[in-house]
């Protein structure tokens, strides 16, 4: 079957199976940003935008994405850019699995909370894991990004 | 996930005559159960094509589509406002927000999970479930009706009421299924009180309620008595993850809490 959908600003028709998930389509395509960590529906690794929301691509099948716009880190360049050079300057980095779905995760949250609290950001994050950092470092660099401080 | 089709529901009747051409035709919620529990299916059935992803207040009740996410549920003024907004506190405690923009709330109650925390908050409050074709019932009827049906869930109409509610659930981490959920309600004068995953789904404990119905004014001691009953009446069961007793203690401490809260919260 096909699907056509944008991705990262670009219209794509893809062929895909029908019990076919995103993750698998996008991986298959050479967008290898986007981590199959769990395929369980709970780590976050696999985050990816839909029409700007956060969701998780390897429970969502990739006929569901016709007609919508999906971004990936690969098309966010300048803010990831951002997220990445805070994630740096706070030591949030080591193995880099988890960036990929945590900058997005966090692309959005800006975009959705205004003026979020501490705890709002941490809720808004809980679905990203990372078994590297212990987050401390990486919620630093969150709130930095989240509140224009550089 | 092996499927040999997919099919775009055009309307609910197609999507009902599909439902019914073959016994491994699938319906998609959010899909992440069906993920989970169905190695092969012959069509997946997508409903998203069908506007049932709206939510509609009227002067009684609130009107969820059966397509709404999670994530819209618990962000909607109408269920940030109503019962104090438990029922948004229980949906907010569910994974994360991708996974919730995914989650629907038809596919929540649809499925009956046992372990499920927003249908606890639900059980509290006067639900009907709207099924097509032409069926209307009530919450606490769906969950306890034995078997699969056919019939495709297309609205959840949730009671208004002045009210405020209390939530909690108890897991050993935020991503965790619950150990144990307890919701309770106070609204027109009356205790109502869930428990779930215990490891069974959502119960009322009514012989609880019926005791604090018989007091005016209860105090600290008749809610500890209420929670005594509701952990005595209700049935638990020893898993990996909690003991029955432990579970047994939780829904004591929890429902005498929750009591305590709304009271105090209702004024």
């Amino acid at each position: 079957m096909q699907v056509n959908f944008i991705l990262n600003g670009a219209h794509r028709t893809f062929d895909v199976q029908p019990g076919e998930f995103l993750l698998e389509t996008l991986r298959n395509s050479n967008i290898l940003s986007v981590k199959d960590g769990c395929n369980e529906s709970t780590c976050g690794a696999c985050t990816v935008l839909i029409d700007g929301k956060p969701i998780l691509s390897c429970s969502f099948l990739s006929m569901r994405a016709e007609g919508h716009e999906i971004l990936t880190v690969d098309g966010l360049q300048d803010e990831v850019a951002k997220i990445s050079a805070l994630f740096s300057d706070e030591g949030a980095d080591q193995c880099g699995f988890c960036n990929p779905g945590l900058a997005l995760t966090t692309y959005a949250l800006k975009r959705e909370l205004k003026n979020p609290t501490d705890e709002e950001i941490k809720q808004y994050l809980v679905g990203n894991l990372c078994r590297c950092s212990g987050y401390q470092s990486q919620f630093k660099a969150i709130k930095r990004y989240v509140r224009d401080e550089q | 996930m092996e499927a040999k089709l997919y099919h775009l529901a055009t309307s609910l009747e197609d999507a009902h005559k599909k439902l019914l051409e073959n016994p491994r035709n699938v319906l998609l919620g959010g899909g992440l159960w069906v993920k989970k529990s169905t190695k092969s299916a012959e069509t997946l059935i997508d409903l998203t094509a069908l506007n049932l992803n709206e939510i509609v207040e009227t002067e009684e009740d609130i009107q969820v589509g059966a397509m709404v996410s999670l994530r819209q549920f618990e962000k909607h003024p109408a269920i940030r406002a109503v019962y104090s907004g438990f029922l948004a506190l229980a949906t907010q405690q569910i994974m994360g927000v991708a996974f919730r923009q995914l989650a629907t709330i038809g596919g929540t109650i649809a499925g009956r999970f046992a372990f499920s925390d927003l249908l606890t908050a639900l059980v509290t409050i006067d639900v009907r479930l709207m099924f097509y074709p032409h069926k209307v019932v009530s919450l606490v009827d769906y969950l306890e009706a034995k078997g699969k049906t056919t019939d495709i869930l297309t609205k959840v109409i949730i009671k208004k009421s002045p009210g405020t509610g209390y939530f909690k659930k108890v897991s050993n981490t935020t991503l965790d299924f619950a150990i144990l959920n307890v919701a309770v309600l106070y609204t027109n004068n009356a205790y109502k009180i869930a428990v779930g995953a215990r490891p069974q789904g959502a119960s009322l404990a009514i012989k609880a309620s019926e005791y604090l119905a018989k007091i005016a004014f209860p105090t600290a001691e008749d809610f500890a008595n209420a929670a005594e009953i509701a952990s005595e009446e209700l049935k638990f069961l020893s898993t990996p993850t909690g003991s029955e007793s432990y579970r047994k203690t939780l829904t004591c401490a929890y429902v005498r809490r929750g009591l305590i809260e709304v009271a105090k919260n209702a004024g």
